[in-house]
């Protein structure tokens, strides 16, 4: 079956990105610990489970953008979790004689304790990660900062599950590091993987562009969530193998402190970048070990050194390279590229939608401004309809409440049967209107083959029932074939702008949305535009709505032009009839006094 | 007193002007029109420091200005009103004055306070409010005001009846024509361009970021295939 | 009755620290759009100041003007040497550039002092206790209150009146129109910082007449309460950090005060509740309680 042999192959190239990283460290690793004994061992041993906190952090900032500090919480709850479970009944029963939930029968051995923190965690964490996901702006940040203190409390006063600032030891150590290499590996497939499933993809969209993935049909929520909740398992195994690696659990032990390090880490080497994660825990646990060795073991049991040391890497990676070290070079990518196929066509040819779209008598009013006064229009299906009018007269406002940007105070929008008045562009998206934006919203960091090979995606769950091309395709008849790998940032501007146009057409949609694409572009450049707007429409089946302030552009490609002044319709009809009627001339020149 | 030479000005991956280029003489009023998109605001911007161009330069009264912090520019006496106003909506009327008079002295910004109230009455009678409750017409007299207070030998204003009822598009073009009998130097970037262009003396054309037209407002204002400019090209 | 009247007072005059820190960084949020969280730190520098100077002969007679004083100067220099080059920066940089300068200062207090705390003494009024009808007030609360209170009629008419203010005011909503202006960008910014650091330093001298010790991370605790107290406010609004203190230091007292009678057991928990109803606020409304307005052009 199609669908799981791409899964397999998926799930290879992430075994050998995993692999091939863990292989350099490994080698890394045995180099240092030749030379020395235990303690090499040991620093070895925090490594690795600072790999999994790491990789368990980047699952979710690396992929969603959102700035989190308070993921060591829950690296705190699995660790106890461990704890309470882990340890023998006999010493259990005197650490913690008055234990609730029944815990003082429950025993599991180490690979019991270890799920069994994940599970806990992963269920508590994922409440909470509803709040955060929810949440937009630096709300996440704050509410992520509140559980570090929550978890803090809970640990040193709830004395009965946690023993308070005491902490718990005994619990059965690791013998060697072998499954701490484990854990590291699992969380290395973890991660490389998630970046190939398709959730995956749509919370590495959000993180681009957090307007425009929603208006292309992604949900910001539940691509977040799926994140915040995936990285609370790792970032549980990497609680629970170091409790397990220390044999102790303390409310020292996961604080804000060790939360910046982990944060460290994982920006230095380059948070979008797992490859970047690894590299930056590697050097920043070697550093942090040179300048602890540097300090006085004689003095009090702070870390002063390697606080110099780790401000001062931060400070240097902001001021020079704030996007890390490897920025978004990643081995997994690598590979992707390298191993790319493209998939079969299946050689339909593209059928016009039935749907006519409607937008009747729409009034929007900010405060007093009166924007829409009663305005409409109509667009037939496989119809190009040209949007124009002066500044101010309310055609982007028209536009952004047809996509659901804006709420209208009076009208309808409707598209064939389906009534969108009040949809969230979510949902406009996904019944069928692709738009593009005035100011450009690409997603930059990803190639220009995943951007639209990410509404492709999109189409595929929520528009079976169209013709979808392939994004290899539309990049033919965009001509992007050649930059396909590029980052789409890096492209010259007439192409971004064929690129958001092809990714728009991705979706499937029966209808085109496209604002002001020739914004910018000189006359040879807009009469370029109108062949790649025709060409991908036609590729789709679908009708355009274009809004442009280029009227040459919009005669060409118009089968109608309506025309907008002060909020109403002043004039609709050809483009030889609107070219030619004195009051669209007058509305643009501006009357006499 | 403005010599703008052949600049290139470009936001990331556009080029929104090509090697542009305009004068401004001591007394004009100079009118700069076109379509939507065509790089008028670049050019003000370009000029008032805002941004810096690729390519070319801007010379005032003689002196090389290209890419100056437009804190240095108003010292020199250039001042932008710039487009949508950008008025401060949480600073009074009397406030967002001070602040455009920021460069000068006390006293001086006390007498040029003053003046303000006489020349807009309506902005006298609302001292103390707070801008955002002004209406569009009031809050566009409040942009024009404060630019007023650095005593400007060149304005520049970019659409200033952008939005605006046509009563109080009719008070702008007085305003400015009052301006004009000051003395003041003028450049209008006008989205009205047939009463802009009977209103300067001197008018360009922009049209996808180049000066495709020039000459006198009148000249302009009688050429019939204007708004074929506009559209650009033949179907 | 006594204990309601006590608790409120007790929560206004941390609610006041809260409020003075949390103005500074809505102060600075509103001209550079960063949290800083370094801001902490200039109590810090307060704290060790004021152990240096005590050690050859200080008193609290001008104690506070060194406080404040060491406070405006390290505030100015971090914009100097850090924030100044970050300054168009995304929000995640600045974040993190904020963190990277807190790190810095709690290690470089460390090998430069001493990782342990350092005392000095405390002035000899901060503890005596007066009575207004059956109640008894600390000295020192009422200082706190007042201070702040003077503080704070003190910058309301600094923004309101000085042009220094107004042009911060102004750069604050819209910085490319107030350098239109003629606002020079260097000096509103330098001079925003430099007077976040007065208000810290104001916060700091109440915060070390009450415990008078130096120690490198003791900046921290206040800062993270204080940007949570701004955050409910509405970053960037200058009443909203005020309101934002207040209700935090009369929430942690009130619930530290009362809770414990309303559920036994459950007084352990009451910073954790205060966080996770702060939480629940951040939900519901994620814009704080006074909503500074942005406009988001698609």
């Amino acid at each position: 079956m199609g669908g799981f042999s791409v899964g397999l192959v998926r799930f290879t190239r992430s075994m050998l990105a995993s692999a091939a990283l863990v292989a350099v460290v490994a080698t890394l690793a045995m180099a240092y610990t030749s030379g020395g004994g235990a303690s090499r061992q040991s620093l070895i041993a925090e490594m690795l489970s600072n790999f999994i906190l790491v990789l368990g952090m980047q699952v979710f900032i690396g992929n969603t953008g959102v700035l989190s500090f308070g993921h060591v919480a829950f690296a705190q709850i699995a660790a106890y979790a461990t704890a309470v479970v882990g340890i023998p009944l006999a010493a259990k029963a005197k650490a913690l004689p008055d234990i609730p939930f029944g815990l003082e029968s429950i025993h599991y051995g180490p690979l019991g304790a270890t799920l069994f923190a994940v599970l806990v965690t992963v269920i508590i964490g994922g409440i909470f990660g509803i709040a955060v996901s929810r949440a937009s702006g630096l709300a996440p940040t704050m509410i992520t900062l509140a559980a570090l203190f929550v978890v803090e409390q809970l640990v040193k006063n709830w004395k009965e599950l946690t023993r308070g600032a005491g902490g718990l030891s005994g619990i059965p150590r690791l013998e060697g590091n072998g499954w701490l290499w484990v854990g590291a590996f699992v969380a290395l497939l973890i991660a490389h993987f998630f970046q190939e499933t398709r959730i995956g993809r749509f919370a590495i969209a959000t993180r681009e562009d957090e307007l425009a993935a929603p208006a292309l049909g992604i949900r910001l929520f539940s691509s977040r969530w799926a994140a915040w909740t995936l990285s609370m398992g790792l970032i549980a195994l990497g609680g629970s193998l170091r409790a397990q690696s220390l044999g102790s659990v303390n409310p020292k032990q996961f604080t804000l402190d060790s939360g910046i390090l982990i944060l460290v880490m994982l920006v230095v080497g380059g948070m979008r970048s797992i490859s970047g994660a690894v590299l930056g825990t590697v050097l920043i646990t070697a550093g942090n070990e040179l300048f602890r060795q540097l300090g006085d073991p004689q003095r009090l049991d702070v870390e002063r050194f390697p606080d110099l040391f780790l401000g001062g890497t931060m400070l240097l990676v902001m001021l020079l390279r704030p996007g890390g070290l490897l920025g978004d070079r990643d081995l997994a990518s690598w590979i992707r590229r390298r191993t790319y196929r493209r998939p079969p066509q299946s050689g339909e040819t593209p059928q016009q939608g039935v749907s006519t779209l409607v937008a009747t008598e729409i009034e929007v009013r900010f405060g007093g401004f009166v924007a829409l006064d009663g305005a409409g229009l109509t667009v037939r299906p496989g119809e190009v309809v040209g949007l124009i009018g002066p500044n101010g007269a309310g055609k982007t406002t028209l536009f952004n409440v047809i996509t659901g940007i804006v709420h209208e105070q009076g009208g309808r929008v409707t598209l064939g049967e389906q009534d969108l008045s009040e949809s969230k562009p979510v949902e406009i998206a996904r019944a069928g209107l692709a738009r593009t934006f005035q100011n450009l919203r690409l997603f930059k960091n990803l190639s220009v083959r995943e951007n639209v090979a990410l509404m492709a995606l999109v189409a595929a769950r929520h528009r079976p029932h169209r013709v979808r091309p392939d994004a290899d395709t539309l990049l033919d008849d965009a001509g992007l074939t050649q930059w396909a790998d590029r980052p789409a940032g890096t492209l010259d501007y007439g192409n971004q702008r064929r690129l958001e146009l092809a990714r728009a057409a991705a979706l499937a949609p029966d209808f085109l949305l496209l604002d002001e694409p020739t914004s910018g572009m000189s006359d040879q450049e807009s009469l370029a535009m109108v062949e790649s707007v025709r060409s991908v429409a036609a590729r789709v089946g679908a009708g355009v709505l274009v809004i442009d302030h280029d009227l040459g552009f919009i005669t060409r490609i118009s089968d109608h032009i309506v025309v907008l002044n002060e909020g109403r319709i002043l004039a609709e009809g050809t483009p030889a009839e609107v070219r030619s009627n004195p009051l669209v001339a007058a509305a643009y020149l501006g009357s006499s006094a | 007193m403005l010599e703008v030479d052949a600049i290139t000005t470009r936001y990331g991956a556009i080029t929104a002007l090509h090697e542009a280029s305009l004068e401004v003489r001591a007394g004009e009023m100079v009118a700069l029109v076109g379509p939507n998109g065509a790089g008028k605001t670049t050019l003000l911007n370009t000029v008032a420091g805002l941004l810096r161009p690729a390519a070319g330069s801007v010379r005032f009264d003689g002196n090389d200005i290209t890419g100056r912090e437009p804190a240095r520019l108003v010292r020199a006496g250039l001042a932008l009103v710039p487009e949508h106003r950008r008025i401060f909506k949480d600073l009074t009327v009397e406030e967002n004055l001070r602040l455009g008079g920021c460069t000068a002295s006390a006293a001086d910004r006390r007498i040029r306070l003053d003046e303000a109230a006489e020349l807009f009455p309506v902005l006298g009678s609302k001292w103390t409010t707070s801008a955002g409750f002004l209406s569009g017409g009031e809050a566009q007299q409040l942009a024009v005001a404060r630019a007023l207070m650095s005593n400007p030998r060149l304005l520049l204003l970019d659409e200033p009846t952008l939005g605006l009822a046509p009563t109080m598009v009719d008070v702008v073009f007085d305003l400015l024509q009052r301006l004009r009998e000051q003395g003041r130097t003028l450049l209008v970037v006008e989205q009205n361009a047939t009463r802009a262009l009977a209103l300067a003396d001197r008018a360009y054309l922009l049209r996808t970021g180049r000066i495709i037209a020039t000459g006198t407002g009148a000249e302009l204002a009688a050429d019939t295939s204007l708004f074929d400019s506009f559209i650009g090209g033949e179907s | 009755m006594t204990k309601l009247i006590q608790t409120i007072v007790d929560g206004l005059g941390v609610g006041s620290t809260y409020a003075l820190l949390a103005l500074g960084i809505s102060l600075i949020f509103g001209v550079m759009h960063l949290v800083n969280f370094a801001h902490g730190e200039l109590i810090t520098v307060g704290a060790y100041t004021s152990y240096f100077f005590f050690l050859h002969g200080g008193s609290w007679w001008w104690m506070p003007l060194v406080i404040i004083g060491s406070a405006v100067l390290a505030s100015v220099a971090t914009e100097l040497i850090a924030f100044r080059w970050v300054r168009n920066s995304s929000p995640f940089t600045l974040l993190l550039t904020s963190f990277a300068l807190e790190r810095l200062s709690h290690a470089v207090w460390q090998i430069a002092v001493s990782p342990k705390q350092r005392a000095f003494p405390k002035p000899a009024w901060v503890f005596n206790q007066f009575k207004i009808a059956s109640v008894s007030f600390e000295v020192m609360d009422v200082v706190t209150i007042a201070v702040t209170a003077l503080t704070l009629a003190l910058t309301a008419v600094i923004f309101k009146r000085t042009l220094f203010g107004i042009s911060v005011r102004g750069a604050a909503e819209d910085f490319d129109a107030a350098r239109l202006m003629g606002v020079r960008a260097n000096r509103v910014i330098s001079g925003a910082f430099a007077f976040a650091g007065f208000l810290a330093g104001v916060a700091a001298t109440l915060i070390l007449m009450r415990s008078p010790a130096a120690e490198p991370s003791m900046g921290s605790d206040w800062l993270l309460k204080a940007v949570i107290a701004a955050v409910i406010g509405g970053l960037g609004s200058f009443s909203g950090a005020v309101v934002g203190g207040l209700v935090l230091g009369l929430l942690e007292t009130l619930t530290r005060a009362y809770l414990p009678e309303v559920a036994v057991g459950w007084d352990k928990f009451s910073t954790a509740i205060v966080f996770v109803l702060i939480a629940v606020f951040f939900v519901v409304r994620p814009d704080g309680i006074f909503k500074v307005s942005h406009a988001e052009r698609v």
